[in-house]
């Protein structure tokens, strides 16, 4: 680590930086929480928010699954 | 502790919770995934009848008549509930052979709330263990083992929940130099597998811990009900010591009124009879349901005189009933129409994968270190070949 630039290091893109590793996980993390909350405390287009945070889960797992290599 | 030694030990637990509960949580989420849509299996699987095609607004008949019913169906045995549908104007009365024997000989008849049509005369419910999902509960819930295998598979639940805990612990150092999502395919197949296991495993993190967390609770629904009967019934029950669970009760409807009029802005759920085994030996336990989306998950007990109708106590929920109430929903997902049940299913399959692939993951890895040692002895023996034939 010690060899990169300050600038580099300060960015989430770069490995070894918290967010390099966590930044995605979290954001799912709070989607999931949003998407089984959702649901549960409202009705109507709060149901649809729901469906499509828990479906976006599933969309990140095929996109990466069925084309790895493809980013 | 290094850095290496702590990786080392979350390693292990990874490693050693996975092991032990891979196999029964593969059950669990295979018989799962028609869990899902019980609702849809049932109606297509029962031989019973849909509720009529009335104008909405219908008034529902009385509680009285829907009894009446049941009773004039099998005059021998006692009620041992009544539980309002919430989805569909239907309603089940539960029949039993003497009260509070509704896990032995009890079974439920189903009528349409407005019109008391009988829909379906169920099967008792230690029959119906061995219809396609009877099977798939018991394997889902107690394994036929009744409250310890309830405990067993909770226990088995812990373990999958440690077992995500020091799954997320280890996905840092596994991820600290690759994108998020490499799916390194061109490596060796256990490489890709093992990518696969992080990048499902930490998508689907949130839901699989929730789920099983609820499903842990879940399991521990008869002793929490003991818990709170314990709490809440000897007080109430102290003037009638000694006494038979009493059989000329005060009319359901009656009962149900005045448990409604006692707590406004909620409405009848579940009415469990005098000697139900999650009731009261002298009291109706009437069980309200508010009516947005989450109140509709969370009741408020109230205790009814089985005799006179009064209302005795309106129950305050403690913590650990709301805890599982809410457990239900977030368990079953049943609670944002069929989306959200389709939702679920993918997400358990992912989970079935990230399980699969684990149990694969530890068998390749055992084949590489056999692998190794084999290579191993084979250069130790082709080293001390040429000694021992120096000629």
């Amino acid at each position: 680590m010690s060899t990169r630039s300050e600038s580099q290091a300060r960015s989430a893109g770069t490995p070894g930086r918290f967010l390099f590793v966590w930044g995605m996980p979290l954001v799912l993390a709070a989607l999931s929480v949003f998407g089984l909350l959702a649901a549960l405390l409202g009705t109507g287009v709060w149901h649809w928010a729901s469906w499509l945070s828990l479906g976006w889960l599933l969309v990140v797992i095929a996109r990466y699954w069925l084309r790895p290599g493809g980013r | 502790m290094t850095a290496a030694a702590k990786i080392k030990t979350w390693y292990l637990v990874h490693k050693w919770t996975s092991l032990i509960s891979t196999l029964f949580l593969l059950v669990i989420c295979v018989t799962g995934l028609p869990l899902v849509f019980h609702h849809e299996i049932e109606h297509l699987l029962g031989d019973g009848k849909e509720v009529a095609e009335l104008p909405a607004g219908t008034p529902y008949a009385s509680l009285d008549r829907m009894v009446a019913q049941a009773r004039s169906m099998y005059p021998d045995e006692v009620v041992d509930y009544v539980y309002l549908d919430d989805e569909e104007p239907q309603v089940y009365v539960g029949m039993a052979a003497k009260p509070g024997d509704g896990t032995n000989t009890g079974h439920a008849v189903r009528m349409d709330a407005r019109t008391v049509e009988v829909l379906e005369d169920g099967p008792t419910y230690s029959s119906d263990r061995f219809s396609f999902m009877g099977i798939m509960l018991a394997l889902h819930t107690d394994l036929y083992a009744g409250l310890a295998g309830e405990l067993f598979l909770g226990l088995m639940g812990l373990l999958f929940v440690i077992a995500i805990v020091s799954g997320v612990v280890l996905y840092g150092p596994f991820m600290k130099k690759l994108e998020f999502g490499t799916v390194r395919a061109e490596r060796s197949r256990r490489i890709k597998w093992l990518d696969l296991h992080n990048l499902l495993g930490i998508v689907t993190l949130v839901w699989a811990f929730v789920v099983g967390v609820t499903g842990v609770v879940n399991e521990l629904s008869t002793p929490l009900f003991r818990l709170w009967q314990a709490n809440e019934l000897p007080a109430l029950l102290e003037p009638y010591r000694d006494r038979p669970v009493p059989t000329v009760l005060a009319p359901a409807q009656q009962a149900a009124d005045a448990a409604v009029a006692a707590v406004p802005g909620r409405e009848l759920s579940y009415m469990a009879y005098p000697g139900n085994a999650y009731g009261s030996p002298h009291h109706f336990v009437v069980w309200l349901r508010g009516d947005t989306p989450l109140t509709s998950q969370l009741h408020t007990p109230v205790l009814v005189d089985g005799v006179t109708g009064q209302v005795a106590k309106v129950s305050e929920m403690p913590w650990y009933l709301t805890a599982l109430e809410l457990s239900r929903p977030l368990h079953f997902g049943d609670y944002a129409g069929m989306p959200l049940k389709i939702l679920w299913a993918l997400l358990d399959l992912a989970t079935i994968v990230v399980l699969g692939s684990g149990l694969y993951l530890w068998v390749a890895r055992r084949r590489a270190n056999d692998a190794r040692i084999a290579e191993l002895v084979r250069r130790h023996q082709a080293a001390a070949q040429p000694q021992r034939n120096p000629a």
